[in-house]
């Protein structure tokens, strides 16, 4: 360290001082409205805390019903949407992340904010749009009947309040944001390793297996945990394009909550589980991005 | 040779880009064609050409009352959800000390919990607490969702500008506040004023959170989506959005161009 660098003693204490100040509030409100809250819902699901007055006491009842009532099948039906989703949504973007990063063209960030710019828009919107589409009355049927391709009062009936509506809708509202993180690990890329790949005889295909698509893999899980994690807990969108079939675990959790027989204690159950196993997927993929560094290194 | 892309490669991939972008236009267009349409239901053939919806939208009282509503809760949420980033980034990017890891952990851990799981943890909080809930509660919420993203904007900028900066205002016997008005802060504006506006933007359009949270004053996105289920309101609400979706695009775009251009002047400075 050279002596110009070196802080005097002083300002040093007072950096340090002012540290805890500067991260004192924002903490604060953190633990406040985010941690709190946790502990909160933690009390309700085992009835420490409970919505009806009266005596209550510490029970598992909530947690037995997660298991035992129907709600696991649900989560895996919800879980099974998002994972073909988020599949799907990636091995879309993959290629168009691939192409703005490295065909060399000029107007790239300009195509990639064209990509992006939906995604910045409402999302409610954008699925009011795909309604107005899908509906039995809306806009793909009614063309079919206008240009005969479809005859009356034989709509395609299964386009909306379906499983499939959903995860259509899911998809198109993350395609354009997943694009962003695989273009990152895509344009960081050294593209020396490439040349050295070819140099070395390998084909385009080789050289893509073995070098780039390794590579680009941290941006590639991130960008499936991005649609997934946001999705497997979606209530929005399934109420309003999902009807009965499309119905998922978060649309039940608000549902045990906010209906006219509320138990909050399940309800609380089910929202744990749901950030449990969030959680467990958030940290693997940290140790699996902290692995990708040190191997890199 | 392009090693990364052959020829017909790069022509497949043209067309694919090209189908993804008409792929999500396309609801975009068909929401504009139908805002102009004379009929009361969106379906094919178009009846004629009219403003009709646009002048219902503008008259219409409990859509401007809802519009004012979330105006307010996003002025709100942005204001403090920027205050307290740019305070958590300045104390993040200053020093290594201990607890740093945890802190990062702790301000991006919103990032990943679920707006369904966030709206009804707060909802039993203030139910705890006998808090009633107003377009406050919801600003609440609004803060916890936008905070990380704020953070995630100015940090970077902080990190990027010299530290010796700040120091020498101090050597020069500037106060901290001194510093950060007259040093930091017009270093790091443009990412603050992009901080602001993913912020509010957040806030404006959330409805998640939003639904739990509401008292008796809704939201433009509690709103848009009751207005749904009513089919006489649709044609109007189509018009909302096509001005919706359209001011977002040119505010965000503007942003952006406006931001790079700021940075790079501030870089050869």
């Amino acid at each position: 360290m050279t002596q110009a660098a070196a802080p005097a003693p002083r300002r040093r204490r007072r950096l340090k001082l002012a540290t805890p100040a500067l991260l004192g509030l924002p903490v604060g409100w953190l633990v406040v409205f985010l941690i709190v809250p946790a502990v909160i819902v933690a009390l309700y699901s085992v009835n420490e805390l409970s919505l009806f007055p009266g005596p209550h006491s510490f029970a598992l009842g909530g947690w037995y019903r997660l298991f035992h009532s129907g709600f696991m099948s649900l989560f895996w039906k919800s879980a099974q949407m998002s994972l073909i989703v988020s599949a799907l949504v990636v091995a879309a973007a993959y290629p168009l992340a691939y192409f703005l990063a490295l065909s060399g063209t000029r107007r790239k960030y300009i195509l990639l904010l064209l990509l992006i710019a939906p995604f910045l828009t409402s999302y409610l919107l954008r699925v009011l749009a795909w309604k107005v589409i899908l509906s039995d009355g809306g806009v793909i049927n009614t063309f079919l009947v206008w240009v005969h391709l479809q005859a009356h009062g034989h709509s395609l009936s299964f386009l909306l309040y379906s499983r499939f509506a959903v995860m259509l809708v899911l998809g198109y509202v993350w395609l354009p944001f997943v694009a962003l993180p695989i273009f990152v690990t895509l344009e960081t890329l050294d593209f020396r390793l490439l040349e050295a790949a070819s140099d070395l005889y390998a084909s385009r295909l080789q050289a893509f297996l073995r070098v780039t698509l390794p590579l680009s893999m941290p941006g590639v899980v991130a960008a499936f945990l991005f649609v997934f994690i946001p999705t497997v807990g979606e209530f929005v969108t399934p109420s309003l394009v999902g009807g009965q079939a499309g119905y998922m675990y978060g649309n039940q959790i608000v549902d045990l909550f906010e209906t006219g027989f509320p138990d909050w204690e399940t309800g609380a159950a089910l929202a744990l589980f749901l950030i449990g196993v969030i959680a467990v997927l958030t940290v693997v993929f940290v140790r699996f991005l902290r692995i990708g560094e040190a191997r890199a290194a | 040779m392009d090693v990364a892309l052959s020829r017909n490669g790069r022509r497949i991939m043209r067309v694919f880009f090209a189908l993804v972008v008409v792929f999500l236009y396309a609801p975009i267009v068909i929401l504009v064609i139908f805002s102009f349409n004379k009929g009361s239901v969106p379906t094919f053939p178009l009846t004629g050409f009219t403003l009709h919806w646009y002048h219902e939208f503008l008259t219409n009282s409990d859509m401007q009352a809802a519009l004012k509503t979330s105006a307010i809760v996003a002025a709100i949420s942005s204001v403090v959800a920027v205050s307290l980033g740019i305070l958590a980034s300045i104390g993040l990017s200053r020093s290594r000390f201990r607890g740093r890891g945890a802190v990062t952990t702790l301000v991006l851990v919103p990032l990943v919990v679920p707006l369904v799981v966030l709206g009804i943890s707060l909802l039993l909080l203030f139910h705890a607490l006998g808090i009633q809930l107003s377009i406050l509660t919801i600003a609440i919420g609004h803060v916890v969702i936008s905070l990380p993203y704020t953070i995630l904007i100015l940090l970077p900028r902080l990190e990027q500008i010299d530290a010796s900066l700040a120091e020498a205002a101090y050597d020069l016997g500037a106060g901290p506040f001194a510093t950060f008005r007259r040093v930091t802060l017009p270093l790091i504006l443009p990412a603050v004023v992009s901080a602001f506006l993913v912020a509010f933007t957040t806030s404006f359009d959330e409805y998640a959170v939003a639904s739990f949270l509401a008292g008796s004053q809704q939201t433009f996105p509690l709103f848009l989506y009751s207005a749904l289920r009513f089919p006489s309101q649709l044609p109007q609400v189509i018009a909302v959005a096509v001005v919706v979706i359209s001011l977002t695009i040119v505010v965000i775009v503007a942003a952006e161009v406006w931001r790079r251009r700021v940075e790079t002047r501030l870089e050869a400075a």
